[in-house]
């Protein structure tokens, strides 16, 4: 009985408007006006375009990339954060990283349009030097740039946290066993965290692979990711419908992406 | 004054050794040798340095004062990758992402033996210690003996001259730990190289070691056999620590034959001279009577010795050790076999004439 509040609970926010979406996919639209029906022309007016398609992979190359560039620009500050400094200022600095979230992540992808553009700081500083301008406002870099932003505080606070969980008598007796410092964080650290730094790269695709902010505010937009060519077909003549398939593709890749990053997690070997 | 390593058989030498963590000092003051081929159990209760001593022996602290020498070579400021030390943790620190096998095989692969050895080597151990059925296995479904013998293969496999363990069978049930016991004094014996053991327990310390450090508050009390230890005492503490010595203090009032006498609180007992002969009238001391060495007997007898009164019984194998309390409220121990005791009425409340020969009696050579 206890479980039912969560069960309501899922059923309502989760579950029932699920269901809708898949519904909703099925649906026409006659004179701007949705109608119910199970149509599946939908699915195939959406999974035949080669648009969609150059979208999944740009969406998913770049959420991969974040997850990626995010994980290793997070590591050496959660390792940092985690083994080298006091606890008095580890608590500092979790601090710290909580502050970025204080701040809209419209407002920071705004301020770094001014550090991006052509005129903007980074290329005022290089034509200093006589260099420049190098484009990077409206490009993959730009959207890289914001998605790494977005997701870099969360991916280091959950890596520093599962890098606190990290036995230290492991890491001592690896070099205790001759292993050095670089090999210890490859082959004793790195393992013993596994489970919270792939949940950590994980929470980094799901961000990314969603987000609508960056690739039009930094990456101009074009070619669209998912996002923004779910926005560009409900503006353009109601198409709710197949605005909801390709929102279904995008959930079902994410509860994809998301099972198979979680078995590899908690893979356990031997026999 | 420079000191080098002694030639002798010393493997390990701690010169003057001082650890201390800001304020805090851990070893006070550490000056011993250990034998090449010895049982050294460093034992005391937590917080004594016991650790400390041998971390700085692994290479994991350095010492704030003082030299350590390792075969021969002053190892202050070397780390623990470059020294052949390795040690057994209380955690026993499993790598639990790596198979049983990969275990036993991590540190030959860090100094990049070659495969086939490598295979050979770590076969060989893991057949030494009948682990091998579990070669493949996780160590999370290892029992707690198993993984004991997982962590002794991973750190022998190097064939080390020495090996650091830090209660590591502090983790395992009563009976299982009498076993491990033997394991391991067999293994040192076989292998012939050093253990160096850190324990809390005295049981496992005296019937392993060869020698045993007793260490309180950063300080070595006594170095010794369990022998030497367990009947000659050096201080209060050691013979508190042991827990079945009384102890007496008092001041020599009068020469008497053969023996000092010494007026305590309970009253004036006898101590040969010889066993405190730098001591003259006027001089206090403190002697030991280990509670097997105590007689009982009903109140009316007419022998010199302490009226008290029973307060408790405790089974130790074939014998028990009977608690009395003094009138002042002090307690002292008794230690008879069950048949000996069987003819006194000793039940709880009972007063009863707690004495000894004086011949029994052990003076403290350090108060």
């Amino acid at each position: 009985m206890l479980s039912l509040p969560l069960l309501i609970w899922q059923l309502a926010f989760f579950l029932f408007p699920l269901l809708f979406l898949v519904a909703l996919s099925f649906w026409t639209v006659r004179n701007f006006q949705m109608q119910p029906d199970l149509d599946f022309g939908n699915w195939e007016r959406i999974l035949t375009r080669r648009a969609f398609w150059d979208a999944y992979l740009l969406t998913a190359l770049l959420a991969t990339a974040s997850a990626v560039l995010t994980s290793l620009i997070a590591f050496p500050a959660a390792y940092a954060i985690s083994f080298k400094v006091s606890d008095r200022v580890k608590q500092w600095l979790i601090f710290v990283l909580i502050i970025p979230f204080f701040t809209s992540y419209l407002v920071r992808v705004y301020s770094l349009q001014v550090f991006l553009s052509d005129a903007g700081i980074i290329n005022a500083f290089l034509g200093f030097f006589g260099l420049g301008p190098i484009l990077m406002l409206n490009t993959l870099f730009g959207t890289l740039v914001g998605l790494v932003t977005l997701c870099l505080p969360l991916v280091v606070l959950l890596q520093t946290f599962s890098l606190n969980f990290v036995d230290r008598d492991l890491v001592e007796a690896a070099h205790n066993l001759r292993c050095g410092r670089l090999r210890t964080v490859l082959m004793v650290i790195v393992p013993s965290a596994r489970v919270g730094l792939v949940i950590a790269a994980l929470f980094a695709f799901i961000l990314s692979f969603g987000d609508f902010v960056s690739p039009l505010y930094l990456g101009g937009g074009n070619p669209p990711t998912l996002s923004i060519m779910i926005t560009d077909i409900t503006k353009s003549g109601q198409q709710w419908p197949r605005a909801a398939v390709v929102a279904l593709m995008m959930i079902t890749t994410l509860l994809t992406v998301a099972f198979l990053a979680i078995q590899f997690a908690y893979k356990e070997r031997g026999k | 004054m420079t000191m080098t390593p002694t030639t002798s058989d010393a493997i390990v030498k701690l010169d003057g050794v001082v650890k201390k963590f800001g304020d805090f000092v851990a070893v006070e003051r550490a000056d011993f040798e250990i034998g090449r081929g010895e049982f050294l159990a460093i034992m005391g209760s937590s917080g004594c340095g016991k650790t400390t001593t041998l971390r700085m022996l692994a290479g994991l602290e350095d010492p704030t004062e003082g030299d350590i020498w390792l075969d021969g070579e002053r190892v202050n400021g070397k780390a623990t990758w470059d020294r052949d030390t390795p040690m057994v943790w209380q955690s026993l620190a499993l790598f639990p992402f790596l198979t049983v096998r990969e275990n036993v095989e991590f540190s030959l692969k860090m100094r990049s033996v070659g495969k086939a050895e490598r295979a050979e080597r770590v076969h060989k151990w893991l057949d030494r210690m009948q682990i091998v059925e579990f070669a493949d296995r996780n160590i999370s479904q290892l029992s707690g003996g198993q993984r004991q013998r997982v962590a002794l293969a991973r750190a022998l496999v190097t064939e080390p001259e020495i090996l650091l363990l830090d209660e590591p069978l502090s983790a395992l049930d009563a009976h299982l730990k009498v076993r491990m016991q033997a394991v391991l004094s067999n293994l040192q014996k076989d292998l012939g190289i050093t253990f160096v053991y850190v324990t809390h327990s005295m049981s496992e310390a005296f019937s392993m070691a060869d020698r045993v450090v007793i260490m309180s508050r950063g300080k070595i009390e006594q170095i010794g056999t369990p022998q030497e230890i367990y009947h000659a005492p050096r201080n209060r503490f050691v013979a508190e620590f042991l827990g079945s010595a009384n102890i007496f203090t008092g001041r020599i009032v009068e020469r008497a034959g053969e023996n000092w006498m010494v007026e305590t609180d309970y009253g004036r007992f006898a101590v040969p001279a010889s066993k405190a002969a730098e001591k003259t009238v006027g001089d206090s001391v403190s002697f030991i009577v280990s509670a097997e060495n105590m007689q009982l007997g009903p109140e009316s007898a007419d022998i010199p010795g302490i009226s008290a009164r029973v307060v408790g019984e405790e089974f130790v194998g074939a014998t028990a050790m009977v608690f009395l309390e003094t009138e002042s409220g002090e307690e002292l121990k008794v230690q008879k076999g069950h048949a000996e005791l069987a003819a006194i009425d000793h039940r709880a409340g009972a007063s009863l004439v707690v004495h000894w020969d004086s011949e029994a009696c052990h003076v403290l050579p350090a108060e």
